[in-house]
């Protein structure tokens, strides 16, 4: 199993491509779509689209279906939820500091004043 | 929740007011002692710091998650303006984070505006519906436990 750390570096590395980014927003639009209609209005390979699709199917992004000799790809939205979790996860991380903080400038403040 | 959240182009920018004035706050980001003091999430235990205070210099935090066992991040200054700003990065394998710190003086307060870049910005756009649902739900747990 793959840790949630690693999960969620392959994640951003893989949504760190314009190219990913494209083809992600893509996948969004409709249910399932073919390598080859993926290909489509990018300017390269369809070897090229497979390695991007391989790294979006690593990072839990993408799912690939086969039928036949056709690959078929969706997205899948339990990646993102990964991301959202730790959007939420980095927020609340720094909340918690900040209250810390807060706590320890108003006890320095305090000590200030009694002086 | 005190701080205010917005989600912005390529990450999250959170704002928070401290009732200290600029110099002092500043020096608990500056001073290796007094961060460690507060820096680290709720799980994060025996928080350990060195740093480097300079434009290039580098600082390692270790922590001990509980649960998780130990973790160290290390970083990177990339601009200070003392009191004003602090940008550094964090290599997470491969996933830059970057956090810019803006420190403003208001009256005798201080507001912080501390920017986290970790996201494209496509992505932000695409995912900031689902999480500001997100955010509301961690805003009514952390009133929830406020005292």
């Amino acid at each position: 199993m793959v840790s949630k750390r690693k999960q969620l570096s392959s994640v951003f590395a893989a949504l760190a491509d314009p190219t990913r980014r494209r083809i992600l927003e893509r996948l969004s639009k409709r249910e399932e779509f073919r390598v080859t209609e993926l290909a489509m209005p990018f300017r390269i390979s369809l070897p090229a689209i497979s390695r991007h699709l391989r790294v979006l199917e690593n990072a839990r992004l993408v799912q690939r279906r086969r039928n036949g000799r056709e690959h078929l790809f969706r997205a899948r939205s339990g990646g993102l939820k990964e991301v959202q979790g730790w959007i939420v996860h980095c927020v609340a991380g720094w909340e918690f500091s900040f209250d810390s903080l807060d706590e320890l400038l108003k006890s320095e403040q305090r000590r200030y004043k009694s002086l | 929740m005190k701080s205010e959240v917005t989600i912005k182009g390529h990450g999250i920018e959170i704002t928070r007011f401290f009732d200290a004035p600029r110099d002092l706050v500043f020096s608990y980001w500056k001073q290796a002692e007094k961060l460690q003091r507060w820096s680290g999430c709720k799980e994060a235990k025996n928080c350990q710091i060195q740093m480097d205070f300079r434009v290039g210099g580098s600082f390692k935090q270790k922590m001990h998650i509980t649960g998780a066992g130990d973790f160290s991040i290390e970083g990177q200054y990339d601009e200070i303006i003392e009191p004003e700003r602090i940008s550094y990065h964090v290599d997470l394998g491969g996933a830059v984070n970057r956090v810019l710190v803006e420190f403003f003086e208001q009256e005798k307060r201080t507001k912080v505006v501390l920017t986290h870049e970790g996201l494209p910005q496509q992505f932000c756009k695409f995912i900031s519906q689902g999480t500001t649902e997100s955010l509301d739900k961690l805003d009514r747990m952390l009133d929830g436990v406020a005292v």
